[in-house]
C-alpha cells in the first residue's frame, strides 16, 4: 500500500529475459537514440567497411539527426579524390572549428583593457600550463586559414566552380573571405605589443582615407583618434563575437548553398553547360557513411597532429614583442601579411585612390564576377582569357605583397638601419639573442671583427662590418663600434655607434641585455 | 581505408606523446618563460631609468648630492628603509607606489630639498604602468648586488657614490690651486654625475654644446664671453675660473631665463680639487 509506486519496465525486462540481454537491448536503444538512426550491429557494419544493406539503413541519421541532415548522404565519387576540391573548403571549415576551440581557451585569461591586456599575455605564455601551445596553435591556425580560404578561392575559380547555378555560393564565399581577414586582423591587436597596435595602425589607416566621412570612420574603428582602451574593447568584441557570429551565419549559408547544388564535378566529366552534380549515378554515389565521414576524421586528426607538432618540435612561436607604444613607431612596421598588397598600393601613390577606391573596386569585382563572367564552359581550355586573368591577378598580388615589405621603397638612414639590424625593434636580433656570458664588457670595433675575444661578439661584429659596406657609399669612412659595460648584477648595457666622416658624425643607441630574458625562445 | 587507419592511429598516437612529453616539461618551461619576461623587464626599465631618472637619482643609482638620494642602498634592500617609513606591504609595492606617485612631501627621516615628480600616467605623470613596473624591476634589481655581497661592478661608470668622506675642494673660486685636468676624464665625470642629463640631454640648464645653444656656441666659448658682459654678478675673471664659479656657486651669477636653487648647489662639497679641474678641462673644449 505505497503512496508512489514507481515503475520501472526494466525491472520487468530483467525478471523475464535476464540481466545481460536486457542490458545489451537497453544499450543498442540508446546507441540508436543517439546516432538518431543506427544501432551497435550496423556501427560495426560501417566500421568493417560491410557494404550496406539494401534499403541503405545508414541514411536515416541524415534524415532524423541534426547534425547528419546538415551533411550530404552520399557524394560523387568523383569529388571525394584530392582533385577537385583539395578539400580546401573542407579545411576552412576545420579552421574556423579550430580558431574556436583555440581562442575559448584564450579567452579565459585574457581581458581586453591597455591596462591588463599583455601582462594577461606574458601570463598566458609563462603561467598558464599548455597556455603557449594554444596562443601559438590560435595564431599558427590563424595564418593557415587565411592561406587556405585564399586558395579555396582560387581553385573554386580555376574549376569554374563559380558559374551557373553556384554564383551565389561564390557571392557568400566573398562574404566569408571577408571575415576571415577581419577576423584575423581584429585578432592581431588583442596582444598589445608593438607589432599589433603598429600593424594595425597601418591597417586602419586605410580607413582614414576614406573621402568625405574619413574621419567619422577612423573614429568608429579606432574608438577615439587613436588606438586605446575604446580601441582595444572594440576589436575585442568584433574578433570574438561579432565577426564569429556572422561568420558561422554565412558558413551556414555557404554550405546550405554548396550541397543543394552538389559539389560541382571535375570540368572534363560533364557535358558543356550542363551541370550534373546532383544526378549521381548509383554506381558512382560515395555514402557518407562511412566512406566521407573516416575520411574526415583521418584529416581532422593529420591536421590537428601536424599543427601540434609545429607548435611543440618544430618551434613555431607566436611573437611578442615589447609593450605597445602609441609614442615609439618602430623602424619598419608592416600591416599583416594578407594586407601588405595594400601597403604596396599606397607606396603607388594617392591614399584615397590606392588605399580606398582601387581596393574597394577590387572587392566589389570579386563579388559581382560570377554574375559578369557567364561564359558556359567550365573546360580549361575554353577559359584561357578567365584564366589569365587569374594568374596575372595572383603575380600582381605578389608584386604588390613584396612592394608593400620594407625592402621596397622605404627610405630611412643607412646609420639607423646599420643598428637596426643589430637591434632590431621588431624583433630579438643578434645582439640580445647572443649568449650572456660571451658579451664581454669592453670595446668592439667592425674593423677588427675577427678579433673579437668570443664567438658570438665575432658573429655580431662581423654582421656590424657587413652592415657598414653594404650602406658604404652613404656613409664614408664609417666604422661601427660595440661598448659593452656590466651595469647592474645580470644586466648588461650595450652601446652601438656607427661613426663616419672621419668622426665627425655618430649615430649611437643603448640596449640593455639581461641574462634571463631569452629573446627568441 | 585501411592505411588511412594505420596513419591516423600513428599519428594520434604520436601526437598523444609530444602532448604527455610537453606536459611534462611544462612546469620547467613556464619558470623559464616568467624569468624570461621579468629579464625583458628590467631591460626595458634600464632604459626608462636612463632617460627619466639618471637626471636625479645619477646613471647607476647612486644618487647625485644635495638633489635626491642612492636607490641601490643596501638600506632600501634589507628592510631598514621600509621600517623608517613603516611601510606594511612589500618592497615591490613600496618601490612601486613611490615611483607612480612620486613623492608630495619629504618622507620620514629625510629633508631633501626637492620633492620627486609622479611618474605614471595614473597620477598625471609620463610613464604607463607597465612602463612603472618595468622600472620597478631594474631598480629592485639593485638589491641582487646586495644579496650577492657584490660592491661594485669592473665598470667606473656605475660606481655608487661614494660613502667615505672626501678631500672637497670647497666653495672658493681661487684656492686651492686646481691641479692639470683631463678632458677625457671630465667627460666621463659629467655623464656619471649626471650633468649631462640637464645640460645635453635635455635643456633644464643652459646647453653646453654649440649645435643646441641659441648663439651656436659652445660653453667653453660662452664663459670667456660672459665675465666681460655688463650683466655679470660673478667674480671670475677668466673662462676657467668662470666655470668653477658656476659649478661650486651656482647662484652667484645665473644666466638670464633661469630660476636661482634648479643647479644642485653642493658640488663643492662632493668634487675633488681633481675631479673640479677634469670638468672645466673638457668644458673649455666645448667651443
Ligand atoms: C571561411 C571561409 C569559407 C569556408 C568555411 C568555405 C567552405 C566551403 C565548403 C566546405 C565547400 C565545399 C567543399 C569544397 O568545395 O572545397 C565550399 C565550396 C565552395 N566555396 Fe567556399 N568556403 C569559404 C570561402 C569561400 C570563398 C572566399 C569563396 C570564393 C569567393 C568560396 C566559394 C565557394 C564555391 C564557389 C564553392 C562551390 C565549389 C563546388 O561546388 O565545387 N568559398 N566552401
Amino acid at each position: 500500500m505505497s503512496l508512489f509506486r514507481i515503475h520501472a519496465p526494466i525491472l520487468d525486462d530483467i525478471r523475464s529475459d535476464g540481466l545481460m540481454p536486457t542490458l545489451i537491448a537497453k544499450t543498442d536503444e540508446v546507441v540508436t537514440r543517439l546516432t538518431a538512426g543506427l544501432n551497435v550491429e550496423e556501427i560495426r557494419s560501417v566500421l568493417r567497411g560491410d557494404p550496406p544493406k539494401r534499403p541503405n539503413p545508414r541514411v536515416k541519421p541524415h534524415a532524423d539527426g541534426f547534425w547528419m541532415h546538415m551533411r550530404p548522404t552520399y557524394f560523387h565519387e568523383k569529388v571525394m579524390t584530392l582533385y577537385p576540391t583539395f578539400r580546401l573548403g573542407w579545411l576552412s571549415v576545420y579552421f574556423l572549428v579550430f580558431e574556436t576551440i583555440t581562442g575559448l581557451v584564450l579567452m579565459l585569461w585574457y581581458t581586453p583593457s591597455p591596462l591588463r591586456a599583455f601582462e594577461d599575455m606574458q601570463n598566458i605564455m609563462s603561467n598558464v600550463p599548455l597556455g603557449l601551445m594554444m596562443r601559438d596553435l590560435h595564431r599558427l591556425g590563424a595564418e593557415f586559414m587565411v592561406m587556405v580560404v585564399l586558395l579555396h578561392m582560387l581553385r573554386t575559380f580555376i574549376t569554374g566552380s563559380y558559374k551557373k547555378p553556384r554564383q551565389f555560393t561564390w557571392f557568400t564565399g566573398g562574404v566569408l573571405l571577408l571575415l576571415t581577414l577581419f577576423l584575423s586582423f581584429s585578432g592581431y591587436l588583442l596582444p598589445w605589443d608593438q607589432l599589433s597596435l603598429w600593424a594595425v595602425t597601418i591597417g586602419a589607416s586605410m580607413a582614414e582615407a576614406t573621402p568625405v566621412i574619413g574621419r567619422e570612420v577612423n573614429l568608429l574603428v579606432r574608438g577615439g583618434p587613436d588606438f586605446g582602451a575604446n580601441g582595444l574593447l572594440r576589436f575585442y568584441l568584433l574578433h570574438v563575437f561579432a565577426l564569429p557570429l556572422i561568420a558561422f551565419i554565412f558558413l551556414g549559408v555557404h554550405y546550405y548553398k554548396v550541397i543543394i547544388h552538389g559539389h560541382s564535378l571535375p570540368p572534363k566529366e560533364e557535358e558543356i553547360g550542363e551541370d550534373t552534380a546532383r544526378k549521381v549515378p548509383m554506381e558512382k554515389r560515395s555514402y557518407f557513411l562511412p566512406d566521407v565521414l573516416t575520411k574526415e576524421v583521418y584529416w581532422i586528426v593529420i591536421w590537428t597532429a601536424l599543427l601540434i607538432l609545429m607548435v611543440t618540435v618544430g618551434n613555431w612561436h607566436a611573437p611578442l614583442e615589447p609593450h605597445a607604444d602609441s609614442q615609439v613607431t618602430p623602424l619598419h612596421t608592416t600591416a599583416p601579411w594578407y594586407f601588405l598588397w595594400l601597403q604596396g598600393m599606397l607606396k603607388l601613390g594617392d591614399k584615397v585612390f590606392w588605399g580606398v577606391i582601387a581596393p574597394g573596386i577590387l572587392v566589389n569585382f570579386v563579388f559581382v564576377m560570377p554574375y559578369l563572367e557567364v561564359g558556359p564552359s567550365r573546360r580549361y581550355i575554353h577559359r584561357r582569357v578567365g584564366l589569365s586573368v587569374c594568374a596575372i591577378s595572383v603575380i600582381a598580388f605578389s608584386i604588390l605583397t613584396y612592394m608593400g615589405t620594407p625592402y621596397h621603397a622605404v627610405s630611412s638612414s643607412p646609420d639607423q638601419e646599420i643598428v637596426a639590424a643589430l637591434v632590431p625593434q621588431t624583433h630579438p636580433g643578434p645582439v640580445r639573442t647572443a649568449s650572456f656570458d660571451e658579451l664581454l664588457p669592453g670595446e668592439y670595433s667592425s674593423d677588427k671583427w675577427n678579433s673579437a675575444p668570443t664567438e658570438n661578439l665575432r658573429e655580431i661584429m662581423e654582421t656590424f662590418d657587413y652592415e657598414i659596406n653594404k650602406y658604404g657609399s652613404e656613409l664614408p669612412g664609417a666604422v661601427g663600434i660595440m661598448n659593452i659595460v656590466d651595469w647592474q648584477v645580470g644586466l648588461k648595457k650595450v652601446t652601438l655607434s656607427v661613426v663616419w666622416n672621419n668622426g665627425e658624425e655618430t649615430f649611437t643607441q643603448n640596449v640593455y641585455v639581461h641574462e634571463d630574458s631569452k629573446h627568441g625562445h | 581505408m585501411t592505411w588511412r587507419t594505420v596513419v591516423g592511429t600513428l599519428a594520434t598516437f604520436v601526437t598523444t606523446v609530444v602532448i604527455a612529453f610537453w606536459l611534462i616539461n611544462e612546469p620547467a618551461r613556464m619558470k623559464e618563460a616568467e624569468e624570461g619576461f621579468a629579464g625583458r623587464s628590467m631591460e626595458a626599465g634600464a632604459a626608462i631609468y636612463e632617460n627619466n631618472c639618471t637626471r636625479c637619482h645619477g646613471p647607476a643609482g647612486g644618487g647625485l648630492v644635495g638633489l635626491a638620494p642612492a636607490i641601490n642602498n643596501p638600506a632600501l634592500f634589507d628592510g631598514t628603509r621600509l621600517a623608517e617609513v613603516g611601510w606594511a606591504g612589500s618592497l615591490h609595492d613600496f618601490v612601486y607606489s613611490t615611483i607612480s606617485g612620486g613623492r608630495p612631501l619629504a618622507s620620514s627621516g629625510t629633508t631633501w630639498p626637492q620633492r620627486m615628480p609622479t611618474w605614471s600616467t595614473e597620477y598625471g605623470g609620463p610613464l604607463r604602468h607597465d612602463q612603472v613596473r618595468d622600472v620597478t624591476a631594474f631598480v629592485l634589481n639593485w638589491g641582487r648586488a646586495y644579496e650577492e655581497g657584490i660592491t661594485a661592478l669592473q665598470n667606473p661608470e656605475t660606481a655608487t657614490t661614494s660613502m667615505e668622506p672626501i678631500d672637497a675642494v670647497g666653495i672658493d673660486i681661487n684656492t686651492p690651486e686646481l691641479p692639470p685636468g683631463n678632458p677625457d676624464d671630465g667627460e666621463a665625470l659629467t655623464v656619471s654625475l649626471g650633468c649631462t642629463a640637464c645640460h645635453i640631454q635635455t635643456e633644464v640648464g643652459p646647453a653646453w654644446l654649440a649645435e643646441n645653444h641659441p648663439d651656436g656656441t659652445g660653453i667653453g666659448t660662452r664663459a670667456g664671453e660672459r665675465i666681460v658682459a655688463a650683466d655679470y654678478t660673478g667674480a671670475a675673471t677668466t673662462a676657467e675660473q668662470y666655470l668653477r664659479e658656476s659649478i661650486v656657486r651656482t647662484n652667484e651669477y645665473v644666466v638670464e631665463g633661469y630660476e636661482p636653487g634648479i643647479m644642485v648647489a653642493t658640488y663643492g662639497e662632493t668634487l675633488t680639487a681633481q675631479n673640479l679641474s677634469d670638468i672645466i678641462s673638457y668644458l673649455i673644449t666645448l667651443k
